[in-house]
């Protein structure tokens, strides 16, 4: 066993000094489709992000003046449960712990911002679902009549924020991932060329490896090796890429005015990590594919 | 060992390489093929490792049908047959010892055994002391000695060797035919196709004679004509 282990690791590396120009076509193919890839998942959760407080259909937020105990707000709830089953499907609060979760996300990239923001002085919210969301100017009718109630601090109506943004988003989310599967097809024809470029130079050994006996997946497995490392090298390089990217994004928006609507636009949560780890594991899995396909189409060269 | 029953072997409905033929060998028997060119005796060979499948008849190796043989079972039959080729088939960037234990290490052989079974094989034909050249390095003759080092290596039951002296001057291909009669005497089937008749006529073994596909002859202890 650690024979062949040793045969399979010291053939993908021969073969990899072999191939240099070929090999690093590919990984830089792979890497750069793998970068918008990420960039895609990267911006889609920016987007989720600034999203986010409109999650399950909700039209409407009420923000509820900071303090306001639970006496001040039952007017407010009072007037919610009247419109039920009228204009109103649903509601539901969205209290102070709920509040601080929904600024993380909103003021992710603006944490001067956000440290400004403490369970005392944070507004609480409605979260409001109508029984039709098209009716806006029932809506807006809502929106001035809540206004107007005791310890009701603003009212936001989604058509206001949501409309944009959810047209912006389907936008850049058609585009980049309309890009990044061009890219990928790319990298994996790339690696399946390179694969077969490299069986078609090593013809020789491969004829005489069959004739005494190894078995195709052994044959096979070393090429394979190739195309996995072609698609994993990409893939730290992609992130590396992904990484400093939306590091100099998060600082530059933190130089943006805060009403500029972009300040929910970027991810500090870790979720970087994760894309990284997803880049990482898809990488491998398109450049083992790419060269497995090669591999075994191209054995009985 | 090897038994061929009415086997029909064709490229295109214009070429039929062989024809209804049978004939067996038994363990340890040293058979020539011979015959003129396009004559089947290339297609005979490959079709006892399973580079070729026949369209009719069954081709039995050390007790198996291996005409439809499982894919995957097809690297233990191989495993079993040497091969020696007319080019040699040597690994250039390889030196005579990588070549041989090209074989072995392949197949999964621990490097204990390849560093006991290589320098032996080696030894035994001839080439001891030249381990570390590569094949550029080396005559006609001792290429094609390190080729049957390869084959014969990992001791199978039969060795297939087609036009193994087609390349050398004669001295040397009678030093190769001595190799391949050592090996025979250690049990080893071999089946060799061959056009030189000095050598066949010399060493009296076996002749099968093929014919467009046909076999004509198959006399023991026989001469080339």
């Amino acid at each position: 066993m650690i024979s062949r282990i040793a045969y399979v690791l010291r053939e993908t590396a021969a073969s990899f000094r072999r191939n240099l120009t070929l090999t690093a076509a590919a990984v830089i193919t792979a890497a750069v489709s793998l970068l918008i890839f990420g960039l895609t998942l990267i911006i889609q959760h920016g987007f989720d992000n600034l999203l986010a407080q409109w999650e399950g259909g909700v039209e409407m937020i009420v923000h509820v003046n900071a303090g306001a105990g639970d006496a001040q707000r039952a007017v407010i709830e009072e007037a919610l449960v009247q419109q039920e089953g009228i204009t109103i499907e649903s509601w539901r609060y969205c209290d102070v712990t709920c509040s601080l979760v929904d600024a993380d996300r909103l003021l992710a990239g603006d944490p001067t911002t956000r440290q400004l923001l403490t369970a005392e002085n944070i507004t609480t919210q409605y979260k409001v679902v109508p029984m039709d969301a098209t009716q806006v100017d029932i809506l807006r009718g809502l929106r001035d009549r809540y206004l107007g109630l005791p310890n009701v601090n603003t009212v936001q109506l989604a058509e206001e924020q949501l409309d944009l943004i959810s047209e912006l988003q389907g936008f850049v989310s058609t585009y980049t991932t309309g890009l990044w599967i061009a890219l990928m097809a790319a990298a994996s024809l790339l690696i399946w060329n390179t694969i077969r470029t490299a069986m078609f130079a090593r013809r020789r050994e491969i004829e005489v490896m069959k004739l005494v006996g190894a078995t195709d997946w052994f044959i096979r497995l070393p090429f394979m090796l190739e195309g996995l490392l072609h698609g994993l090298i990409g893939g730290v390089l992609a992130s590396g890429a992904l990484w400093f990217i939306n590091d100099r994004w998060t600082a530059g928006v933190q130089g943006f005015p805060d009403n500029s609507g972009m300040t929910a636009l970027v991810v500090v949560d870790g979720y970087q990590w994760q894309v990284a780890l997803i880049i990482l594991v898809f990488g491998s899995i398109v450049g083992t594919v790419g060269s497995g396909t090669a591999a075994s189409r191209f054995l009985d060269v | 060992m090897i038994r061929l029953e009415n086997v029909t072997k064709s490229y295109s409905e214009e070429v039929t390489a062989l024809r209804d033929t049978s004939f067996e060998v038994a363990k340890g028997e040293f058979v020539f093929l011979v015959g003129p060119s396009g004559s089947g005796k290339s297609t005979l060979l490959r079709l006892l490792n399973r580079q070729e499948r026949p369209e009719e008849g069954a081709v039995w190796v050390a007790g198996r049908n291996i005409v439809d043989m499982p894919a995957n079972r097809v690297p233990m039959l191989r495993r079993n047959i040497g091969n020696v080729f007319q080019d040699y088939k040597l690994l250039l960037n390889k030196t005579v010892f990588e070549n041989v234990a090209f074989a072995l290490e392949v197949i999964g052989r621990p490097k204990h055994v390849i560093t006991q079974q290589v320098p032996a094989v080696l030894e035994l034909v001839g080439l001891a002391g030249k381990e570390d050249r590569f094949p550029h390095q080396l005559s006609g003759g001792e290429q094609q000695r390190v080729s049957v080092a390869r084959a014969f290596v990992n001791r199978p039951l039969i060795l297939i060797a087609d036009e193994p002296t087609g390349n050398l001057d004669p001295a040397t291909g009678e030093g190769i035919m001595r190799l391949l009669d050592r090996i025979n005497a250690t049990g080893t089937t071999v089946v060799m196709a061959t056009h030189d008749q000095r050598i066949v006529d010399s060493m009296r073994k076996r002749v099968i004679q093929l014919d467009r596909g046909t076999i004509v002859r198959d006399q023991a202890r026989g001469v080339y004509q």
